[in-house]
């Protein structure tokens, strides 16, 4: 019925990465439109390639109350792989926009927005009943959506609700539910319908005993969604810094197919140690505890200062990619000026003692290199006598680092050493 | 960096007919992974290289597809490392060198009395023979019954469609492939300045094979497969010492507390350990092989000797004589063929999965990939969870695993909880009289929802598969304590740490 822009488009932005550029051709989304209402759409998250189960909404083009035409990009969505922006496919009106920019790990399927076509009186519209938020990625790739929408169909349309996207959705889980949550189901005596407002966060959209525990307000609403974004990052190989070999410079003459000859992998690692002193910290610590009676773990404070550090270190010295290759054939290298990136940083840390007879191991290296003791003491910087743990005074922190990252951890530790020596009460404000 | 393996800049602006069906997945799109199959008779839907698991499986599992499929393999028979020289063969070595040591070691206070006990190396060596060709055999009946043409010999790529092989029998063929697999697997990784003669400097291939008891061994690597070697040895007499560059064995992914629990069980056994120790270099020109190790602080380097060296210090990928620079493939640092996470190499048709790609070094693990890229390329999903991949070591007791480790989460700053429940509190483990390890489970301390499962104790890599089951399905530790568990069964231990977990278990 809706006649609608169906269809969006996706467009491959810089095409990052393998996964991308060859599946450009393949990749399109849609406007789940609603045969419940006339007028105004459900706009889901797209899944922009095949494996792609969430997304990051890195902007919105479009305000709410925006006309928009065919062609226009009405927002960009950032994958695991790259940045896309989504075109609408026909002209129409942006009505609400229910998962801002910056909204992260937002899982296909889950409705972003809702609009509307051109012309309409938006003061008179109706927001239409979520379809299909508890569908899972995994299923509603596979063509799944339309099942859910004919199992929601029966579902009555709750109109001030529907707007909250946490809020508004009636979900049918999968049964028998897991003994964990019938067994608090029973015992809170939760109804049917209670269960069905219930977000379940579990693999494939099964209801977990956590959802019911944050539904009850035992625990944190964001809990489960958090520990479940954690599993969906342990579920996939970690593709990202991949460090391609370089090439071999002569090619070894025939070998005896048993033992060929060895090629082990020569990483230069680096050890960057800054010493760093806890004792701000510890004042700090001690304040707090004094003043509101909460104890803050040191790690916190690390742990934070850390965060705060990794964002935005310089890029690795590295040879350009052929991406920025191309980019300086254009010209365009100027434009798009290398910009620092993320880092995943966590300092080593030991303790500065006085007594010299043991020293922490400079772990994280290679097990291969250093079995074969390559000889890598190359100017090695002073050795601090350390143990392994935190003091509240003195400590080294460190990290051992391919030598190309070399300024980048430097950066990061010396950001983390600013931050904990001179602001670290900013860090918990 | 994977960004540069992306020549070609397309800018993709697709315009995609209209449908009134949810598009998730275009029209356009699906006719394009299922592309016609049925072409000229010489060019085959798919070709594999490597026969090991990844390659045999994703074989019949693609024959079972109704792809044309040929698998070129030349080892001269299937079944890869797993099969030949890894798994299966260890798994026979390690079972029946504990039967020799049990009957030697532990049956008088079972009320058992035997008589003169002997070993016969030879018969030990025919058993795991044995075991193994019967399932070799077993892949090649099947690759016939699912219509998989197994080509014998090494396999290089000409051009990015065609594969030249020089056949084992002599002679050259060449095929030609819509698809093609690359899964040619791993090999030890060789300890610089030792020769790996096999006999005397082996790695888990001489391991496996040895013609007589050494006196004496060292081992270079506690890894698994080096504890696995080590304890089959050991068992069957050989004083065996393991040197480890880190401070605790069976690699960094094993739980700490269990690692140190199986060490001491190990140590109990008659294994000596060196731990934080690093080699620095070996000689075999002596009588004995000889190994200069250092501590890795420093300072206190020594001179160890034995009959035999084992280098078990890990496995690398394995793509020598495969023409990959012939059609620009590249590897990383550590030689791992470059895949994205549909295992496409930068050319699409050309995938790869299992030891020679990214990810943890496991024949089960090549076998989901095989199946997986299979899937990708016939029905454009496929999907491995690396979340839920188990590690087994299968000394005794066993240890295993799966998720996240207590080091592992301490590192992320992830709060957790842990439960435990020992064997010796545990019926079963009682009767059996064989009581050593634990069941450690970690869950969430908010949800309860289960984040790891590690176990060292009698059939852990059995009773993995249910932690395994439970991470999959998002378990919480409620969930395994409220399934009833048979009474007395050593699963009755896992059901008991996972009350510990979240409550408390009733039998400790
Ligand atoms: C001693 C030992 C014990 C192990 N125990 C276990 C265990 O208990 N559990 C576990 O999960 N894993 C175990 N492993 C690891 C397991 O063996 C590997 O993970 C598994 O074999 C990987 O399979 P694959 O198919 O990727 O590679 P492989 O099994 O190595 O197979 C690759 C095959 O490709 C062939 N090949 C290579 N190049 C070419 C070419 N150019 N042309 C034709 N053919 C080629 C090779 O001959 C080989 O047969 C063990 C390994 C060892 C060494």
């Amino acid at each position: 019925m809706a006649s609608f822009a169906a269809v969006c488009r996706a467009t491959a932005r810089l095409s990052s990465n393998p996964a991308v550029g060859a599946r450009g051709l393949y990749i399109c989304a849609a406007f789940t439109s609603s045969s419940r209402c006339l007028a105004a759409q459900n706009f889901t998250m797209p899944a922009l390639s095949p494996t792609m189960t969430e997304g990051n909404i890195a902007a919105w083009n479009v305000k709410e109350g925006d006309s928009f035409s065919a062609g226009d990009v009405l927002l960009e969505i950032e994958t695991d792989k790259a940045t896309m922006d989504v075109e609408a496919q026909e002209d129409g009106v942006m009505f609400k926009i229910l998962s801002q920019g910056g909204a992260k790990g937002v899982q296909v399927g889950t409705r972003i927005a809702v609009v509307a076509e051109p012309g309409d009186d938006l003061s008179s519209l109706e927001v239409p009943a979520e379809e299909k938020a508890s569908q899972p990625a995994e299923s509603a790739s596979k063509g799944g959506a339309a099942a859910s929408q004919a199992s929601n169909s029966g579902s009555s349309q709750s109109k001030s609700s529907a707007v909250n996207t946490s809020g508004g959705g009636s979900y049918v889980h999968k049964l028998p539910l897991l003994p964990s949550t019938g067994h608090l189901a029973a015992q809170k005596g939760l109804s049917e319908e209670d269960l069905s407002k219930i977000k379940p966060t579990g693999p494939n959209g099964r209801l977990l005993k956590g959802d019911v525990l944050a539904f009850l307000g035992t625990i944190d609403a964001e809990t489960p969604a958090t520990i479940s974004s954690r599993f969906e990052k342990l579920g996939h190989l970690d593709l990202s810094n991949i460090k391609v070999a370089a090439p071999k410079k002569t090619e070894e003459p025939a070998k005896k197919e048993a033992a060929p000859a060895p090629k082990a992998p020569v990483i230069e690692n680096l050890e960057i140690n800054v010493p760093v002193s806890l004792s701000k910290v510890v004042e700090v610590q001690n304040k707090i505890n004094e003043t509101l009676g909460v104890f803050l773990p040191l790690s916190t404070f690390i742990s934070r200062a850390a965060d705060v550090a990794n964002s935005d270190l310089p890029p690795a010295s590295r040879q350009p990619t052929a991406d920025e290759l191309f980019d300086q054939v254009l010209g365009l290298d100027k434009v798009k000026a290398a910009k620092g990136t993320r880092g995943v940083y966590l300092p080593q840390i030991s303790a500065i003692t006085p007594s010299s007879f043991v020293s922490a191991p400079s772990k994280k290296s290679d097990i291969i290199d250093i079995l074969t003791a390559k000889p890598k003491k190359q100017a090695s910087p002073p050795v601090i006598p350390t143990v392994p743990g935190l003091s509240s005074g003195a400590n080294v922190f460190s990290l051992v680092v391919p030598k190309a990252e070399g300024e980048r951890a430097q950066v990061f530790l010396e950001r983390c050493k600013a931050i904990l020596e001179e602001e670290p009460g900013r860090l918990v404000l | 960096m994977l960004a540069s393996r992306l020549i070609p800049r397309y800018t993709v602006r697709p315009v995609v007919a209209k449908s009134t069906l949810p598009k998730v997945v275009s029209a356009p799109a699906l006719s394009q992974w299922s592309r016609a199959y049925s072409a000229s008779s010489d060019e085959k839907d798919l070709v594999i290289i490597g026969g090991g698991v990844a390659g045999y499986v994703a074989a019949i599992k693609a024959g079972q597809e109704g792809l044309k499929v040929a698998c070129i393999e030349k080892r001269g028979v299937l079944g890869g490392t797993c099969l030949n020289v890894g798994c299966i063969p260890s798994k026979s070595l390690l079972n029946n060198s504990h039967l020799y040591h049990q009957i030697l070691h532990d049956t008088k206070n079972r009320g058992i009395e035997v008589g003169d006990v002997k070993l016969n190396l030879a018969n030990l060596m025919k058993a795991k023979e044995t075991s193994v060709s019967g399932l070799t055999k077993g892949i090649e009946f099947l690759f016939k019954k699912n219509g998989v043409e197994y080509i014998k010999g090494e396999g290089s790529f000409v051009n990015e469609h065609e594969i030249k092989v020089a056949l084992n029998e002599g002679g050259e063929t060449s095929v030609k492939g819509k698809n093609i697999l690359i899964a040619t697997g791993s090999e030890a990784t060789p300890f610089p300045g030792l020769e790996i003669d096999e006999k005397r400097v082996i790695t888990s291939t001489g391991a496996l094979s040895l013609e007589k008891i050494p006196e004496s061994m060292l081992v270079i690597g506690g890894g698994i497969i080096g504890l696995e070697m080590a304890s089959v040895w050991s068992r069957l007499g050989t004083k065996v010492t393991v040197v480890e560059f880190l401070g605790q064995i069976g690699g960094p992914g094993m739980d700490t507390e269990v690692s140190k629990t199986i060490q001491k069980l190990l140590k109990k056994q008659g294994l000596d350990f060196k731990l934080n120790t690093k080699v620095l270099s070996g000689d075999a020109s002596g009588e004995k092989v000889q190994l200069t190790v250092d501590s890795v602080k420093g300072g206190k380097e020594e001179t160890l000797d034995a009959e035999t060296v084992l280098v078990a210090i890990g496995r690398r990928p394995y793509t020598a004589g495969l023409g990959l620079e012939n059609i620009g493939l590249e590897t990383d640092e550590r030689g791992r063929v470059i895949i994205d996470s549909e295992y496409r190499t930068k050319h699409p048709h050309i995938r790869s999965v299992g030891d020679v790609t990214f990810g943890p070094m496991l024949a089960h693990k090549a076998e989901e990939e095989a199946v997986a890229a299979i899937e990708h390329i016939k029905k454009g999903h496929g999907h491995v969870n690396y979340a839920a991949i188990p590690s087994v070591m299968y000394t005794h007791p066993e240890v295993a695993w799966v998720g996240q480790s207590e080091q592992d989460l301490k590192n992320q700053n992830i709060p957790y909880r842990v439960g435990t429940f020992p064997f010796s509190a545990n019926s079963r483990a009682k009767t059996n009289l064989d009581t050593d390890g634990l069941v450690k489970m970690l869950a969430d301390p908010e949800t309860d929802r289960l984040l790891g499962v590690h176990i060292v104790g009698p059939n852990a890599g059995e009773m993995i598969a249910e932690g395994t089951l439970a991470l999959e399905y998002g378990a919480s530790s409620e969930d395994i304590a409220r399934t009833c568990h048979a009474h007395p069964t050593l699963a009755e231990a896992f059901k008991e740490a996972a009350m510990a977990t979240h409550g408390k278990a009733i039998h400790f």
